[in-house]
């Protein structure tokens, strides 16, 4: 069942188009990307899909209601973390999280939120105390803390080390393990790579793509090598080879899925000796690269 | 509503321009309190002045407008309850504020400085609800206005000044020019001011200077209304 489904969203600020006919629908229990780079729609889309702006033209339907006109019953079933927001310098993390809380019909135990989120120790702390890990990490369990269907996280790691990076990773794959669907936006390819169960690469305002990320990934790899002793005659013709050229002294093999393996396969079989191995596999960035004509960052 | 009305207090609570709000007038109160006549019906007026003026001017503008520029008012936007909320809490809180400030003005005035208290004890109140609600409306136009917390407590402090001048807060309006003294009477603190003055002497506040003051929440407020951002 599709728990977010968006059709031909389209808005313009002044003479900007910013979204130009985006259309995606999110599974329930996955997680699912929206990928970019900033600038490119990633962050108005979501904020159409909170409710929180209305687009031009298009529909938005979350848990089968317009979050516009039925705001209310939406926003007591999502839950939401907004790029740059604060709290009120004072305010203590435990009172954040009860007073959020407070907002919901059946909300969680903060409690338990605070012991999930690495909080506990900092339960006193006033908000504007806490480092920027401490924030994003309070900032997250205020999205779950109204025991949403949907969580809507945006550049959630941003301003986390790598540590804490892979920590947070973690208990999103909680989350969802969870029962909640999961919208993260990123422009982290790594972080797509290891989350998303599927990912919409936004460009320029459009979806280019809508797929998994091994998916997004597939196509041609390359295998190089430098020939020491024997014929190559025979290797264009090997299964999942779609070509084979040379770049200086190197031979350049490209092809799709195993092909590697039936390559080197052939190479052991008729005897030739091949130095300085690499395989070149592609990447969601080189995907992006394809898609896009441009890099992430 | 209720947590949000209990922890917007304790964030109150922890906000030094809250204490400063309440403790300036009381402190100009004492200073000048010593000279006075026991019976007084001066000092008090203007002490109730300024304390309803800071508040309006320095707290409510800042609050919101920081609200705003952290994101606050947008996050709750995304829950169940609506900014809105906030805004009233707020606003009632505020409120609540300058009340205690009058209070304690009220209490030190009567009991250790002898000073008058008025027996007219409606208009009194019709007088602050107009004063304030007036006030209010300033405060909310500059938090509607100001791009941040920081412009907000600016703008508030450059208007809080010719203010209370007009309005005779830093000289008495009988030392003024007598054209500045008119025109004072007429700004939404000269009016506060010369009304309470009014229901202190035992007269009954005049109907021009309510009705400027309920023009200016009106006028003011609709004015805020139409121009505040939620972000």
């Amino acid at each position: 069942m599709a728990v977010i489904e968006v059709t031909d969203l389209r808005k313009r600020y002044a003479d900007l188009t910013v979204l130009d006919g985006v259309s995606f629908s999110v599974e329930e229990g996955e997680i699912f990307g929206l990928l970019g780079p900033n600038g490119t729609g990633k962050t108005t889309t979501v904020e159409c899909v909170e409710g929180l702006r209305r687009p031009d033209s298009g529909s938005i339907r979350v848990l089968g209601l317009d979050p516009v006109g039925d705001a209310r019953r939406v926003h007591e079933q999502i839950g939401v973390q907004l790029q740059q927001t604060q709290l009120p310098e004072n305010l203590k993390v435990w009172e954040a999280l009860d007073l959020y809380a407070s907002f919901y019909a059946a909300p969680r135990d903060w409690r338990e939120l605070l012991e999930e989120w690495g909080l506990a120790d900092k339960r006193n702390a006033r908000f504007g105390k806490l480092s920027g890990g401490q924030r994003q990490r309070l900032f997250i369990a205020l999205a779950l803390v109204g025991n949403p269907r949907v969580a809507f996280l945006d550049e959630l790691t941003t301003g986390l080390d790598p540590t804490a990076r892979r920590a947070t990773w973690e208990l999103i794959k909680r989350v969802r393990a969870g029962g909640v669907t999961v919208v993260l936006v990123s422009h982290f390819m790594d972080e797509v790579e290891e989350l998303c169960d599927r990912v919409a690469v936004l460009d320029r305002g459009r979806v280019v793509a809508v797929d998994t990320p091994a998916g997004l990934a597939e196509g041609e790899h390359r295998m190089r090598f430098t020939l020491v002793a024997g014929d190559l005659t025979g290797l264009e013709n090997l299964p999942g080879v779609t070509g084979v050229s040379t770049e200086g002294d190197r031979v350049v093999v490209t092809g799709t899925g195993e092909f590697a393996t039936v390559v080197t396969a052939h190479l052991a079989r008729h005897h030739i000796l091949v130095g300085d191995l690499r395989i070149d596999k592609r990447t969601l960035e080189d995907a992006f690269t394809a898609l896009t004509g441009r890099t992430l960052d | 509503m209720m947590k949000l009305a209990v922890v917007e207090t304790k964030l109150l609570t922890r906000e030094p321009g809250a204490l400063f709000s309440l403790l300036i007038p009381l402190f100009i109160l004492v200073v000048f309190g010593s000279s006075i006549q026991p019976g007084d019906t001066v000092l008090l007026p203007m002490a109730l002045a300024i304390a309803v003026g800071l508040v309006a001017l320095y707290l409510v503008p800042t609050t919101l407008a920081t609200y705003r520029e952290r994101g606050i008012l947008r996050r709750l936007s995304v829950t169940p309850v609506k900014p809105g909320s906030l805004l009233v809490v707020q606003l009632l809180l505020q409120l609540v504020l300058a009340v205690t400030a009058c209070g304690l003005l009220m209490v030190v005035a009567g009991t250790v400085l002898k000073a008058h208290l008025p027996t007219g004890v409606l208009s009194g109140l019709l007088v602050f609800g107009l004063g304030t609600a007036s006030m209010f409306a300033i405060g909310l136009l500059i938090a509607a206005l100001a791009p941040n917390g920081r412009s907000a407590n600016g703008f508030g402090v450059l208007l809080y000044f010719p203010m209370a001048y007009l309005a005779g807060l830093m000289q008495p309006p009988g030392q003024m020019p007598a054209i500045v003294a008119r025109i004072g009477e007429y700004t939404p603190l000269g009016a506060f001011r010369q009304s309470l003055a009014d229901v202190w002497a035992g007269n009954a506040p005049s109907p021009v200077l309510l009705g400027v003051m309920a023009l200016y929440a009106l006028v003011v407020g609709a004015a805020a209304a139409v121009f505040f951002r939620w972000e």
